[in-house]
């Protein structure tokens, strides 16, 4: 018979694990939102800091940069860089909260029918996302039609 | 413990971002919002260099930059590091991490002095 070694984490699934999220639920794909949108903000914070270096070449390279970053593409490209960091971090104060155990309800008997503490804090992740919609909105509005 | 360590600062750096990054934003990308000038005057070389040549803005540049890059990669790490790799290829990844992390902090930080200082 084969044996699992166990590993550190044992993922299994290797590199399908860090996406599949089968028959979990919302929370489950939040984290997945969360993981995908921290992965574009750490990208993105590494291209901003090399392009921001650019101050050194001078002034008239710095107006040429900025004048690019004015076009309609970097303007929706800076959309979706604001609404990742929206959902990140509105997404990472709801996880905040449950690694410091808020909204998760009392410990209880186990009794059947369970009540799991994801649903007990569900109405809060909506509550949150539903801030996030509403800023992800807002920002828009202002970055386009300011 | 050590382990503990690192993701109780992962954890420390949230508000630190939430706070500079919500200030970044407001100062750069929503500047006619906040503080009623264009987007453009808010980027413009003299803008940005005067802003840079502030003690505090240098300051909370150098944190923000410091918060952003361990919450960042300490994530990443995380994210690799559920792979199921070896004990030789995980501390590989440790190291890779933290140099990159430097290497970044490094420019960052040499941009932002070098702003100060102009």
């Amino acid at each position: 018979m084969a044996t699992n070694k166990p590993t550190a984490y044992n993922n299994r699934l290797g590199i399908k694990g860090w996406v599949y999220a089968g028959k979990y639920t919302f929370e489950r794909y939040l984290y997945i939102g969360h993981r995908l949108s921290g992965l574009g903000l750490i990208a993105y914070m590494t291209l901003h800091i090399i392009e921001t270096a650019n101050r050194m070449r001078g002034e008239q390279a710095w107006a040429g940069l900025m004048g690019l970053f004015a076009s309609p593409l970097f303007k929706v490209i800076e959309y979706l860089l604001f609404a990742a960091a929206v959902f990140h971090a509105t997404n990472g104060v709801r996880l905040l909260m449950v690694e410091l155990g808020f909204f998760l309800g009392k410990p209880e008997e186990p009794v059947y029918p369970y009540k799991s503490s994801v649903m007990k804090h569900r109405p809060l992740t909506y509550i949150i996302m539903a801030l996030a919609a509403l800023l992800i909105i807002l920002g828009g509005s202002s970055l386009f039609f300011e | 413990m050590r382990e503990t360590r690192f993701w109780t600062w992962h954890l420390l750096a949230i508000p630190v971002i939430l706070v500079l990054l919500g200030l970044h934003f407001a100062v750069q990308h929503y500047a006619p919002v906040f503080y009623g000038v264009s987007v453009e005057e808010a980027r413009s070389f003299e803008a940005m260099i005067a802003r840079g040549k502030d003690m505090t803005q240098f300051v909370l540049y150098i944190l923000l930059l410091v918060a952003g890059l361990y919450h960042g990669l300490y994530g990443l790490r995380g994210i690799i590091r559920e792979l199921p790799l070896s004990a030789a290829l995980a501390r590989a990844v440790d190291w890779g991490v933290f140099m990159v992390g430097v290497v970044i902090f490094l420019l960052g930080a040499y941009v932002t002095w070098w702003t100060f200082s102009f």
